[in-house]
């Protein structure tokens, strides 16, 4: 599922990849903003964490007409004179205005990196509101946000996942340099799927795909092969010998209405 | 109650005519006849259905009128809105008016969705006949032979079928046709519209909620659908389904935080709402993402402002989707709360342990039970190979293992 959301995000589309200390996702956030520069798509960058050369380090540079990076890292807070884009400015207005400057054809895709930055300095409901604001009001094709789930509230976190389409937690794999997504995808007939894939990331933010554990019903056949032979350690037998099937045979159970009972109820002197 | 008791006797007056005998049954006269309302059997409240009929059994017969039913929506808020559309296509079935209120759909979109009644036995109200006259002499029904004394009298079964029932069933695999859809009267309240700027007061109840009660209050009071104004010609219920309250879209930091700044304004709201819905014919569906809220206590005191209170919790994500026990169902739903309406005790559901499933056309409640075990490794004997068994029981196992015992 992983690759069918590289290959590109429905319109309107509120993509979160949400990452924590043990494993960063901004690489992954790069192979998407990389796979949308491949699309011809126009992209937009909200870049706070990092700075414009880290983000731009491994990214595709011969698409600079379509890839505008606005950075908030010098200068978050508008101290300075001229600051290039403010956390303040975090709103609807002011982004369709950053967008509607350098005029495209097409909507563009606005990626934030990140949005817990956003959340230190607006209040959640706020910067929930602009995320739906932009989501229906198609100044911006999709959003894919990067959110760091450690540092807020359960509640906060949930709350913006709660708005995307589509959500990717991302956590460290078992071996070296291998990761664990997990995807939940809200299809527009609200029908909700889920998918947990092990992936790589390339040096040139390219993802290879590794395995799959997408059924749940397959797990639960594994298990239940994997259950031990209740008859294995039995203390008595399950199967009885030939001369024990005869003599059990033999053996009248009290109730049982037999010839012999039937003989003995019609003499006369029960009849009597 | 001045209005529906002249209507009874100047219906009965209309009928006279007709009549040979002198006897008429009696009617009561206390109860408003409103399509699509029954009276409860226990206390005698009256009733609207859910939409969906096994929630109207849990419910003890369906929604009272002036109550409010909270929905804890699951993780995902696919099967909450299931029910909430379901209720409203019972409106829309019904002829009820809606109102319909939400901050992150449009609501003409949740209006769109509504799953299609089956009406198999009934006639579909066309809004052509809008102006439904019970009295209208049947003029295409050819002259009758044999009963030939009922024909003159009015053809009020067929007409009022359609909406009187109580309760429908749907297909949510197809929407409501738009004509069905357009003859319910529906008012709308999508937030964005409504609010023009960020709220800066610092009264306790938030800028979002107080403009939604205002136009919930408008609506009852231009629509007549207060009990204190007089009555009207005829009387119709407002179903009133507010998607998602206390969501972040509204507005509301309680589902961010563990001390929220709004503390108090979803809860001032469903006492003002409760107390609307008290004063009118009108009935409430409110859902809030629990799942959001930490703060247990503030849960415990939205469920107690509203009447009836359910849970659901949806299987998907969770590790039970993978339990065999579970694999019928696509979650659990807990009844946190039934209402307690002039009386003191409140009619129990007779079974804890709820299950909801969505079929392929339906959604359904029922009783969370195992499924039967039919695998091969069972060692319950059945019935039947019982019967068989009498006399030997090394013969009568014909199974692929063969066991004496």
């Amino acid at each position: 599922m992983l690759t069918e959301l590289l290959q590109g995000i429905e319109a309107g589309g509120f993509l979160v990849i949400q990452d924590s200390c043990s494993y960063s996702g901004r690489h992954l956030l790069k192979s998407f903003i990389n796979a949308a520069l491949n699309r011809a798509e126009v992209v937009h960058v909200l870049g706070f964490d990092v700075s414009e050369e880290e983000l731009k380090d491994g990214l595709r540079t011969s698409d600079t007409q379509r890839l505008h990076i606005h950075s908030a890292y010098t200068d978050p807070l508008g101290w300075t004179e001229r600051p290039a884009f403010t956390v303040h400015q975090f709103r609807l207005e002011d982004l369709t205005d950053l967008v509607k400057q350098t005029p495209h054809p097409k909507p563009a895709t606005l990626i934030i990196d990140s949005l817990s930055w956003i959340l230190r300095h607006v209040t959640p409901p706020a910067v929930c509101k602009t995320l739906h604001q932009l989501r229906k009001g198609g100044a911006v094709r999709a959003v894919i946000g990067l959110l760091h789930a450690d540092m807020h509230q359960r509640g906060t976190v949930g709350s913006v996942c709660h708005l995307a389409t589509s959500l990717i937690a991302v956590a460290p794999g078992a071996k070296g340099d291998e990761a664990v997504a997990k995807i939940t995808k809200r299809s527009k007939f609200r029908k909700v799927m889920q998918d947990e894939e092990i992936f790589s990331l390339n040096g040139d933010f390219t993802v290879t795909i590794h395995s799959k554990r997408s059924n749940p019903e397959q797990n639960w056949n594994d298990a239940e092969e994997e259950q031990v032979d209740p008859t294995a350690e039995l203390t008595f037998n399950l199967r009885l010998s030939d001369s024990e099937l005869e003599a059990k045979k033999k053996l009248m159970l009290p109730f049982v209405f037999s010839k012999e009972k039937l003989a003995t109820l019609s003499q006369p002197a029960f009849l009597k | 109650m001045a209005a529906p008791l002249s209507s009874v006797s100047k219906t009965s007056a209309e009928r006279l005519p007709f009549n040979t005998t002198s006897f008429q049954k009696k009617t009561r006269s206390k109860l408003i006849s409103i399509p699509g309302t029954r009276p409860s059997v226990q206390n005698g409240q009256l009733l609207v259905s859910t939409g969906v009929t096994s929630l109207d059994y849990l419910l003890g017969g369906g929604l009272a009128v002036g109550t409010v039913l909270l929905i804890e929506e699951d993780r995902y808020d696919s099967y909450s809105r299931m029910i909430l559309k379901y209720f409203l296509a019972e409106g829309v079935v019904c002829q009820h008016e809606l109102f319909v209120a939400a901050a992150q759909d449009n609501p003409d979109d949740i209006i769109q969705e509504l799953p299609a009644p089956i009406l198999d036995d009934v006639a579909i109200h066309k809004p052509v006949e809008q102006p439904r006259l019970p009295c209208e002499p049947p003029d295409n029904l050819d002259a009758m032979n044999i009963a030939w004394r009922y024909q003159n009298l009015p053809k009020v079964q067929s007409a009022l079928a359609s909406s009187s029932r109580f309760g429908h069933y749907y297909d949510v695999s197809k929407t409501m046709e738009p004509e069905i859809r357009q003859a319910a009267k529906f008012h709308r309240f999508y937030l964005p519209e409504h609010l023009a700027q960020p709220s800066t007061t610092h009264s306790p109840m938030l800028e979002s909620y107080s403009a939604l009660l205002k136009s919930l209050q408008e609506v009852i009071h231009k629509e007549g659908f207060d009990l204190a104004a007089p009555m009207s010609k005829s009387r119709n219920i407002l179903r009133v389904g507010l998607h998602s309250l206390g969501s972040t879209l509204w507005g509301d930091d309680l589902s961010c935080h563990d001390n929220p700044k709004h503390r108090h304004a979803l809860t001032t709201f469903l006492y003002g709402l409760r107390a609307l819905m008290r004063s009118s014919l009108s009935v409430a569906v409110v859902t809030v993402p629990s799942h959001l809220i930490q703060d247990r206590a503030l849960m415990g005191s939205i469920t107690r402002l509203c009447d009836n209170a359910i849970a659901l919790e949806s299987f998907k994500g969770s590790e039970r989707e993978t339990n065999p026990l579970y694999k019928d169902y696509h979650g659990l739903l807990h009844v946190h709360q039934v209402p307690h309406l002039n009386c003191l005790a409140s009619q129990l559901p007779d079974h804890k342990d709820l299950a909801f499933k969505l079929k392929r056309k339906q959604f359904s409640i029922e009783r969370l039970h195992l499924p039967p075990d039919l695998s091969e490794t069972v060692s319950r004997v059945s019935r039947g190979e019982l019967a068989g068994a009498t006399s030997a029981c090394g013969s009568g196992t014909s199974g692929t293992k063969h066991l004496d015992f």
